[in-house]
């Protein structure tokens, strides 16, 4: 989005090839610069939906934890071997019948067994699969409220909602493939990324817009990158089958890529023969041995109840860049190890470590806080993205109080998109805790209420004046951000100060990051209130000073404008 | 303890590397410094970086070093950045 209304002053003896070059260089730095504008426009308002929930996934475990407050804060993480067994115990009744199990062990960070398993007898068309949470102490059932937790932000980001899996991950990946062009054709469009590397103009209007954007990109750019091509990448085998396809055309042969790739070898046929289902936890603390103790991340178990079962054992992430799988097999009703996988074919390891990059599952709370204050700027550079292009356009205007439609279209977009989402997401958080336990579908419901916010966030959008919009809905959500531990005090006994004198971190720190937000979203709209539109030279206001972190910068860089 | 010593080698790292950059040295200083001192200063910003990268490199390997060392820069240089508007608004604002 580099301006190229540099002026060729050249004296006239200088005009040859030079200029010529010249004028070359900068047709295709301005059709870079149109590529940008546009990629980045179609999609921008997905990716930022994609960027913002992406990167509270990053505490999706935690943001399910929090929306569980029954479940007591776990002081220390229950021993996998005997969780499996208890939750294997509650699956025989449960599920019994099904061909396959699996069971999500606890970690420091995920207090509770995420169990699925296949259904019998489903209609086509129908899922085939069912689940549960399980309490690792007992082995039941938990008894807590119906949520998706965190995993509907996760899901979110790369499926969406309201349409099949498959369309939600087709869109997703268009989305990513117009921000990789976005990207490149940015970094090109952009030549003095290393003149201007450090450069923020104050109160310039558009150029500080563009400063902000640039600085945004710029300093996460290995990380924009990253995530974005290894995002593709988990998807790509649905995008693209037909190498694969044509690569392996026996059953045989793609059978063994399903092995290469999946967390458990492909169950054979049931024998038919009834049979106990051999001491789980003893299968369980052999791969303890080789791996530690809580790395184990998932007990699968394939017709259980038959001579024929068979139990697969998952290694953990911990510390792994890669999530290649590595598992050990055992005969379900011996109890005897039958294979051991250690290592899977370059390809499927580089797979693996694309995976765990764009997940970050192997990070420690460190690594994790990195990811998400670097993928929250990278939010703000889809946001500042989004903003300037009306910011440019808006100077242009015949007449600011009546723009053309398309004008008058992105700048409501823009605002439920932006402001509309922080309020969408605090309005699920808030049904959380205030819709009845007993409510059927309550864990969908939670979800409609998200996007029932977003369509009303759209309505305010679309009615009121754009400036009164944007300003009434970051007050909205700054106040749902705000008064949500409040909410959560008075619904349930796990107030701030509790928290903080049982040393629970997730809940304390949940509710500080509310208020950290809130603050956010307050700047935003004072900052907002506060602009004037430019009609005489810009006026320097008195900004509150910034304060050292990464979001702040993000939102001072965001705040500085709309002045343009 | 290694993580926060690379952290501060990136931020002592970008700080030099603005440093070096005159519009900086215009902004902090009121002066342009000499040509030896800018070089130096560049040179000890990459050095720094180089430095942090090994420094990381060595505790955790290429594979979680290089992961948390595209996250400690991104953020250093964030720092730096805001640390750098903030003095520029304050003298504009002491004016």
């Amino acid at each position: 989005m580099k301006s190229t209304a540099k002026s060729t002053v050249t004296p006239r003896n200088v005009i040859d090839n030079h200029s010529d070059i010249a004028a070359r260089v900068r047709g295709i730095r301005q059709t870079m610069s149109d590529l940008h504008t546009w990629a980045g426009l179609l999609v921008g308002w997905i990716l930022y939906a994609m960027f913002l929930t992406g990167t509270v996934s990053y505490f999706k475990d935690e943001i399910s934890q929090w929306m569980r407050p029954e479940l007591a804060h776990q002081l220390e993480v229950p021993d996998p071997a005997a969780a499996a067994q208890r939750v294997a115990d509650t699956l025989a009744t449960v599920a019994a019948g099904s061909p396959l199990w699996g069971m999500e062990m606890p970690t420091d960070r995920h207090n509770v067994v995420s169990a699925f398993w296949r259904t019998v007898g489903a209609p086509p068309g129908k899922r085939t699969f069912d689940s549960g949470t399980f309490d690792p102490a007992t082995g039941q059932k938990v008894a807590a409220r119906e949520t998706h937790g965190g995993e509907f932000f996760y899901r979110f980001h790369f499926q969406f909602h309201y349409m099949p899996v498959l369309w939600g991950r087709w869109l997703a990946g268009f989305c990513a493939m117009f921000m990789l062009v976005a990207i490149v054709s940015g970094v090109i469009t952009h030549k003095k990324i290393f003149v201007d590397f450090f450069t923020f103009r104050w109160g310039k209007g558009q150029r500080s817009w563009l400063d902000a954007h640039n600085a945004l990109s710029v300093f996460g750019l290995p990380f924009h990158l990253m995530i974005t091509y290894t995002g593709l990448v988990t998807l790509m085998a649905m995008y693209m089958p037909w190498g694969q396809q044509a690569a392996f055309k026996t059953p045989a042969e793609r059978q063994q890529l399903t092995a290469q790739l999946n967390a458990s070898p492909p169950p054979g046929k049931p024998s038919g023969i009834p049979a106990k289902l051999a001491p789980i936890d003893d299968m369980v603390r052999q791969a303890q041995a080789r791996w530690g103790q809580h790395n184990i991340s998932r007990v699968t178990i394939a017709h259980a109840g038959d001579a024929s079962a068979r139990v697969t054992v998952l290694r953990g992430e911990a510390a792994r860049v890669s999530m290649s799988p590595q598992y050990l097999v055992f005969d379900g009703a011996t109890g005897k190890l039958l294979e051991t996988r250690d290592s899977v074919g370059p390809a499927a390891e580089v797979r693996g470590v694309m995976y765990a990059l764009h997940l970050g599952r192997f990070s420690d709370l460190q690594l994790r806080w990195l990811y998400f204050i670097v993928s929250l700027a990278g939010t703000a550079m889809v946001g500042t993205g989004l903003v300037m292009w009306t910011v440019k356009r808006r100077q242009k205007l015949p007449d600011p109080e009546r723009p053309y439609f398309g004008f008058w279209l992105v700048e409501r977009l823009n605002i439920a998109a932006i402001a509309g989402l922080s309020v969408a997401m605090t309005a699920m958080l808030w049904g959380n805790r205030l819709l009845p336990a007993e409510l059927a579908a309550r864990g969908a419901w939670e979800i409609h209420l998200f996007f029932i916010a977003w369509a009303a966030t759209l309505l305010v959008a679309l009615m009121r004046p754009a400036k009164k919009a944007w300003i009434e809905l970051l007050w909205l959500g700054a106040a749902l951000l705000a008064l949500l531990p409040v909410l959560n005090a008075l619904t349930t006994d796990r107030g701030l100060w509790g928290s903080v004198a049982d040393g629970d971190w997730v809940f304390a720190g949940f509710d500080l990051m509310m208020w950290a937000l809130a603050a956010l979203h307050a700047m935003l709209a004072l900052r907002t209130a506060r602009h004037r539109p430019r009609t005489k030279p810009a006026r320097r206001t008195r900004a509150s000073s910034a304060t050292a972190s990464t979001a702040a910068a993000t939102s001072t860089a965001t705040l500085s404008e709309d002045r343009a | 303890m290694m993580d926060l010593l690379a952290f501060t080698l990136c931020i002592a790292a970008f700080g030099a590397l603005a440093l070096a950059m005159e519009r900086h040295q215009q902004a902090v200083f009121d002066v342009l410094l000499p040509r030896s001192r800018t070089r130096l200063l560049r040179a000890a910003g990459w050095l720094g970086l180089l430095l942090a990268l090994w420094v990381l490199v060595a505790h955790r390997g290429w594979a979680l070093g290089l992961v948390h060392y595209s996250g400690q820069t991104s953020l250093a240089a964030g720092l730096v950045h805001v640390a750098l508007i903030w003095r520029e608004r304050r003298r504009t604002a002491r004016r």
